[in-house]
C-alpha cells in the first residue's frame, strides 16, 4: 500500500518526463537517426548493385549531384511547382472563404463537399485525371474542343507538365486553404467592424483596412504550411508521370526516390535528400518563427 | 425586393461555380467504374450508357483486393492504436506543462519529408529482414500518426479547463489519474477528431507502403498503382478500385464531419 | 550391450528426423502470365515430389529491388526465382547472384536467346519467355486506303501519312523516355545502329542519330497527342479504340488487342506483320523478357535445381503456348496442337525474328535503368522537334558520354 504510494508520487514528480518518454523514444529511433543515417550515407559512395559495401568518399557525392544539370533542374521545379500552386490555391482558397462567411442555408453540405477532395487517396486521384488528361480519348480535351479551343498535351508535353499537375494539386488543396481561412474569419472579433461601419467605411475599405491585416497571421501560416507539403509532393507526381516526359515533371521527392529505390545509388540518394531536407527545415523553421512572433 | 431575388440567384450560381468543379472528378469517376472498357475509351465522351457491375467484380473477386483492404485496415487501426497510446500522455504533458520545445519537435516529425526516413528504413529492416512484414509496416504509418495525434490532442487538453484535475488532485488523486480519470473522459471529441484524421491519412499513405510492403502486406493505394499490370489496362477496374478505395475515407468524412473540419485547420487557426 | 542401445537409439532418432523434415523450397515468381501459369501447376508438382513450395508473386519492379535488397544484404532464403536477363541480369551476375546451371539441357533453346544466359562460358539462367516486335496494324484502314503492308520504313511513313487523320493517327509507338528505348531500338538497327559496342555507347553515331530522327519524325508528325508521356499502357486503349492505324511494339500485346471484351476493333481487321525493314536490313530485336535461375546464396540447391527443370519443361513449355504466352524453347513451337490454335502471323514473325533478330533490345549492362532514362532524353528531344533538332547530336553525345561514366562506374567500359 504505502509502496504504491510512493511509486505513485514518484511517477507524478516526474510525469513531464514520463508521459512524453515513448513518443520521443519513438521519434527519435524512428525519425532522428535515420536522418543521421541519412547524412553519414551522403559521405560514402554507396552503391547497392555494386555488391560493395559503402566506402567514405567524403564531398565526391556532393560535388557529383551539385554538378548534375538534372539536380539543379529538379530542385528549381520543386520550388516553381510550389510558387504555382500554392499561390493559386491561396488567392482561390480566399476568395472562396469570403464567399462563404456567411450564414446560408446548405452551408455544411458545401463544407462537406469540400472536405472530400483533402480525404482522397492522392494515387487514386491521379490516376483519374490521368483519365481526364489523356489527350486522345479524355474528357479535358473534349471540353476544350466545344469550347473550340485547340487540344492540349496537358501531362504529355513538358511545357505543360507541370501546371496540369498543379492543377490537380490545386483542385486537391484549395478547399484546405479556404477552410482554414473560413475558421479564421469566423474567429475574428467583431469590434473593428462596427466602428468602420458606423464611421461609414464601404464595403471594400472594410475588407482591405480591417479583414486582410486581421487575416494575414493566418493566411500566412496556411500558406507556409501548404508551400512545406507542397515542396514534398511525391504521390500525384509519381502515380500520373513518373516524372517525365523525360525529367520534366521530376522534382527533388521524385528524383531522391528514383535514385535510392531504382537505382540503388544510396550514396547520391542520400545527397539529394540532405537537400530536401535542409529545404523543409529551414520553410520549418520558419513556421515555428512565426507562430512565435505572432504570438499564435 | 427584385434586386433581392436576383442577388440570391447569383449566389447560387457562385456556389454551383464552387462545388460543381469539386464534385466533377468524383463522379465522373463513380461513372467511369460502372463503364465497360468499350464505354471509356469511346469518343466523344459517353454520358449515356449501359452500367455493368463487371468492373467491381473483377477487382474484388479476381484481383484479390478484400485482402488489400485487410492490410490496409491492420496497420491503418494498429498505427492509430500504438499512436494513441503514446501520444496522449505526451500530448497532455506538452499542454500542461508547457514543453514548447518538445511539441516543436513532434511537429517536425510531421513536416519532414518521408523519404528521408524511408530510406535508412528499407535498409535497416531488410537486414532485420523485416521487409514485408506488418510491423515494418506500422512503425513507418506510426510516423505519420503520432504527430497528427500530438498536435490534435495537446491544443486539445489545453481547452480543458486545468480546474477540473485540480479539484480532483484536492480530493487526493495523484495527476496521472486525475488524466485517466477526469480528462481523458472528456476528451472524446479530440480524441474522435485524431483518430479519424490520422486514420484516413494512414489509409492514403502511398510512398511507405510501395518500398516497405510486397506482396503480403500490400495496401491499398500500392494495389491500384500496381493495377496497371503488365500487358494491360483496364481503365473500369481501375475506376472500381478508386471508387472502392475512397469509399471509407469518404464515409469516415461524412459521418465525422465537424471533427474532420477542426482538425484539418486546427494547423493554422488556434480554437 | 549399453552402448548398443544408445546406437540403436540414434539411429532411430535419424531416421525419425529425417523423415519428418518437411522439404522445402522458396521460389519468387513475377506476376506475368507464366507466373500465374506455374502458380496453378506447382500443387501438382508438389504432389509429384513431396517438396514444399513457398511461392511468392510479385510485381515486376518489386521482384527486381526484393532480390537486390536480400542478396546485396546477403539476408536471402530465396532458391529459385524468375528474372529478366537484359534488365538485371548483368548486375546480378557480376554480383555473384547467380549459380552456374551445370547439368541442365539447353539443346531446344535458339542460340540467340542463349546469348544473355550465358556468362563466360557457363549459362545462368532458364529463358523462359520470348518478345520480339512486330507491327500491329489497322486490316480495314488499309484496304479503304488501297494501301498495302509497309514491308520498309520508306513504306511505313508514306502509309502513315496517308492513314492519318484528326480521328485516326497514322502511327503509333512508345514515346515515354525510357519506356521507348527497347521499341526504338530494332529501328536503331535497322538503321546499322546499335546502343552499345564493344563496351562503349554508340547511339551518337550517325546511323543511331538517324534512326532516333525517324523515330521523331514519325510520332510527331502521326503520332497521337502527348506520346511523349505515352508507354504500351497509353497506347494500346488507343489502339482498342479504333484511334490509331499502326503500332509497333513487342508481340506479347497481340492477344490484349484482339480481345472483343476490350476492343472496339473487330478481330477480323487487327493485322501482325514483321517489323519494317530499314536501309540496313531488317533485324528487330527479339529478347528473352523473363528467364528462370538459381540463387547462389540457396542451401537447398539439388532441390533448386530440380524444380528449375520442372518449371522450365517442355510439357509446361506447352501449356503457355496454348494459353498464349509466347515461349522460348523451340519445340513447342513445332508442335501441332500449338499450330492449330496460335495464330499464323504470331508464328510467322516470330520465326522470322527467331532466325534474323537480335538479342537485345536496350543498352546491356547494370545500369541500364539510369541508361534508358538517359537515351529517352535523346528520344524525347527528337520528338518535340519532329527529328529535326540542331543540338540532337551535341545532346547524344552528352549523354553517350553520361552512359560511359556509368559502364565506367561498374567497370564495364570497353569490356564486351
Amino acid at each position: 500500500m504505502e509502496s504504491t504510494k510512493i511509486r505513485g508520487s514518484v511517477l507524478e514528480k516526474n510525469l513531464h518526463i514520463i508521459f512524453p518518454m515513448p513518443a520521443v523514444v519513438f521519434v527519435v529511433v524512428m525519425m532522428l537517426f535515420p536522418v543521421l543515417y541519412t547524412f553519414f550515407l551522403s559521405f560514402t559512395n554507396w552503391n547497392l548493385t555494386s555488391g560493395a559495401p559503402p566506402s567514405i568518399v567524403m564531398l565526391r557525392s556532393y560535388q557529383r549531384i551539385l554538378r548534375e544539370p538534372r539536380f539543379l533542374a529538379a530542385l528549381g521545379r520543386t520550388f516553381s511547382f510550389t510558387a504555382l500552386a500554392v499561390s493559386v490555391e491561396t488567392l482561390f482558397g480566399t476568395i472562396v472563404a469570403l464567399i462563404l462567411n456567411r450564414e446560408f442555408k446548405g452551408k455544411g453540405f458545401i463544407k462537406l463537399m469540400m472536405l472530400l477532395p483533402l480525404v482522397s487517396t492522392p494515387v487514386a486521384i491521379g490516376i483519374a485525371w490521368n483519365l481526364f488528361y489523356d489527350p486522345t480519348i479524355g474528357l479535358a480535351n473534349f471540353v476544350l474542343i466545344q469550347l473550340g479551343l485547340p487540344k492540349m498535351a496537358w501531362t504529355g508535353s513538358p511545357s505543360t507538365v507541370i501546371p496540369s499537375l498543379a492543377l490537380v494539386d490545386i483542385w486537391q488543396w484549395t478547399p484546405m486553404i479556404a477552410l482554414i481561412l473560413l475558421s479564421g474569419l469566423a474567429s475574428l472579433s467583431s469590434e473593428p467592424y462596427e466602428s468602420a461601419r458606423v464611421d461609414g467605411a464601404s464595403e471594400w475599405q472594410i475588407f482591405w483596412k480591417i479583414t486582410l491585416p486581421m487575416l494575414m497571421p493566418t493566411m500566412l501560416t496556411a500558406l507556409i504550411l501548404r508551400s512545406i507539403d507542397a515542396l514534398k509532393t511525391f504521390d500525384i507526381i509519381y502515380a500520373m508521370t513518373g516524372g517525365g516526359p523525360g525529367y520534366s515533371s521530376e522534382t527533388l521527392n521524385i528524383m531522391a526516390f528514383k535514385y535510392s529505390f531504382e537505382y540503388f545509388r544510396m550514396g547520391q540518394a542520400s545527397v539529394i535528400l540532405v537537400f530536401l531536407f535542409l529545404v523543409v527545415l529551414f520553410m520549418s523553421l520558419l513556421i515555428v518563427r512565426m507562430r512565435r512572433s505572432l504570438e499564435l | 425586393m427584385r434586386t433581392s431575388w436576383i442577388k440570391k440567384g447569383l449566389f447560387v450560381v457562385v456556389l454551383l461555380a464552387i462545388v460543381v468543379p469539386l464534385l466533377f472528378p468524383f463522379l465522373w469517376m463513380l461513372a467511369s467504374s460502372f463503364k465497360t472498357q468499350v464505354d471509356i475509351v469511346a469518343w466523344p465522351p459517353r454520358l449515356i450508357f449501359t452500367p455493368t457491375l463487371q468492373n467491381y467484380e473483377r477487382v474484388f473477386r479476381e484481383q484479390n483486393f478484400l485482402r488489400y483492404f485487410i492490410n490496409s485496415s491492420i496497420i491503418g487501426i494498429s498505427a492509430v492504436g500504438l499512436s494513441l497510446l503514446m501520444g496522449l500522455p505526451a500530448a497532455y504533458s506538452i499542454a500542461r506543462f508547457k514543453q514548447k520545445r518538445l511539441s516543436i519537435f513532434i511537429l517536425i516529425a510531421r513536416l519532414m519529408p518521408g523519404i528521408s526516413f524511408l530510406m535508412p528504413w528499407y535498409i535497416i529492416f531488410s537486414r532485420l529482414k523485416l521487409m514485408d512484414s506488418y510491423v515494418a509496416l506500422i512503425l513507418s504509418h506510426m510516423l505519420i500518426t503520432l504527430p497528427i495525434i500530438v498536435w490534435i490532442m495537446s491544443s486539445y487538453f489545453e481547452s480543458i479547463p486545468v480546474e477540473m484535475e485540480e479539484s480532483a488532485m484536492v480530493d487526493g488523486a495523484t495527476r496521472q489519474r486525475a488524466f485517466l480519470a477526469v480528462v481523458l473522459p472528456v476528451a472524446g471529441p479530440g480524441i474522435v477528431t485524431a483518430v479519424t484524421l490520422s486514420f484516413i491519412f494512414s489509409w492514403n499513405n502511398f510512398m511507405f507502403s510501395q518500398v516497405l510492403s510486397m506482396e503480403k502486406t500490400k495496401t491499398l493505394p500500392i494495389a491500384i498503382y500496381n493495377f496497371v499490370s503488365y500487358a494491360e489496362v483496364d481503365w473500369g477496374a481501375v475506376m472500381a478500385a478508386a471508387v472502392a478505395i475512397m469509399a471509407p475515407a469518404i464515409i469516415l468524412t461524412m459521418v465525422f464531419q465537424k471533427y474532420v473540419v477542426r482538425g484539418l485547420t486546427m494547423g493554422a487557426v488556434k480554437g | 550391450m549399453k552402448g548398443r542401445y544408445v546406437l540403436l537409439i540414434l539411429a532411430a532418432l535419424a531416421l525419425f528426423s529425417a523423415g519428418a523434415q518437411q522439404k522445402e523450397i522458396r521460389v519468387l515468381l513475377a506476376n506475368h502470365p507464366y507466373g500465374d501459369l506455374l502458380k496453378t501447376a506447382i500443387p501438382e508438382y508438389e504432389k509429384a515430389t513431396g517438396v514444399k513450395v513457398n511461392v511468392e508473386s510479385l510485381q515486376e519492379s518489386q521482384l527486381t529491388t526484393k532480390l537486390t535488397t536480400e542478396f546485396a544484404t546477403r539476408s536471402s532464403t530465396v532458391d529459385v526465382f524468375m528474372t529478366r536477363p537484359l534488365q538485371e541480369g548483368k548486375m546480378f551476375y557480376k554480383n555473384g547472384w547467380y549459380e552456374p546451371l551445370t547439368g541442365y539441357d539447353f539443346s531446344d533453346y535458339p542460340k540467340n536467346a542463349l546469348d544473355v544466359a550465358t556468362f563466360g562460358n557457363k549459362a545462368y539462367i532458364v529463358p523462359l519467355v520470348t518478345e520480339w516486335e512486330v507491327l500491329y496494324y489497322r486490316i480495314d484502314l488499309f484496304k479503304k486506303a488501297g494501301l498495302a503492308v509497309p514491308t520498309n520504313f520508306t513504306e511505313l511513313e508514306a502509309a502513315a501519312k496517308k492513314l492519318n487523320s484528326a480521328e485516326v493517327a497514322g502511327f503509333a509507338s512508345r514515346g515515354k523516355g525510357a519506356a521507348a528505348v527497347t521499341q526504338l531500338s530494332s529501328y536503331v538497327y535497322n538503321y546499322g545502329g546499335t546502343y552499345l559496342d564493344k563496351g562503349k555507347a554508340a547511339f551518337d553515331s550517325r546511323e543511331a542519330l538517324e534512326a532516333i530522327r525517324f523515330y521523331g519524325k514519325m510520332l510527331a508528325n502521326y503520332g497521337p497527342a502527348g506520346v511523349t508521356n505515352m508507354s504500351w499502357e497509353n497506347i494500346m486503349p488507343l489502339f482498342q479504340a479504333g484511334k490509331v492505324a499502326m503500332w509497333t511494339d513487342a508481340s506479347v500485346f497481340y492477344g490484349q488487342i484482339i480481345d472483343p471484351a476490350k476492343s472496339q476493333v473487330p478481330a477480323e481487321n487487327v493485322g501482325i506483320a514483321n517489323f519494317p525493314a530499314g536501309p540496313k536490313g531488317n533485324t528487330p530485336f527479339i529478347v528473352v523478357s523473363w528467364g528462370m535461375a538459381v540463387a547462389k546464396q540457396s542451401k537447398n540447391k539439388a532441390l533448386a535445381m530440380d524444380f528449375i527443370k520442372w518449371a522450365t519443361s517442355q510439357s509446361l513449355a506447352k501449356r503457355g503456348m496454348l494459353a498464349n504466352i509466347t515461349m522460348a524453347r523451340n519445340s513447342v513451337w513445332k508442335d501441332p496442337e500449338v499450330r492449330a490454335k496460335i495464330n499464323p502471323g504470331l508464328i510467322s514473325t516470330q520465326e522470322y525474328a527467331a532466325k534474323y533478330g537480335v538479342p537485345y533490345d536496350r543498352p546491356y549492362m547494370s545500369a541500364v535503368g539510369e541508361a534508358r532514362d538517359l537515351i529517352g532524353e535523346v528520344i524525347i528531344e527528337s520528338i518535340n522537334t519532329a527529328g529535326a533538332s540542331t543540338k540532337l547530336d551535341a545532346l547524344a553525345k552528352e549523354k553517350s558520354a553520361a552512359v560511359n561514366a556509368l559502364l565506367e562506374d561498374t567497370g564495364e567500359y570497353g569490356v564486351y
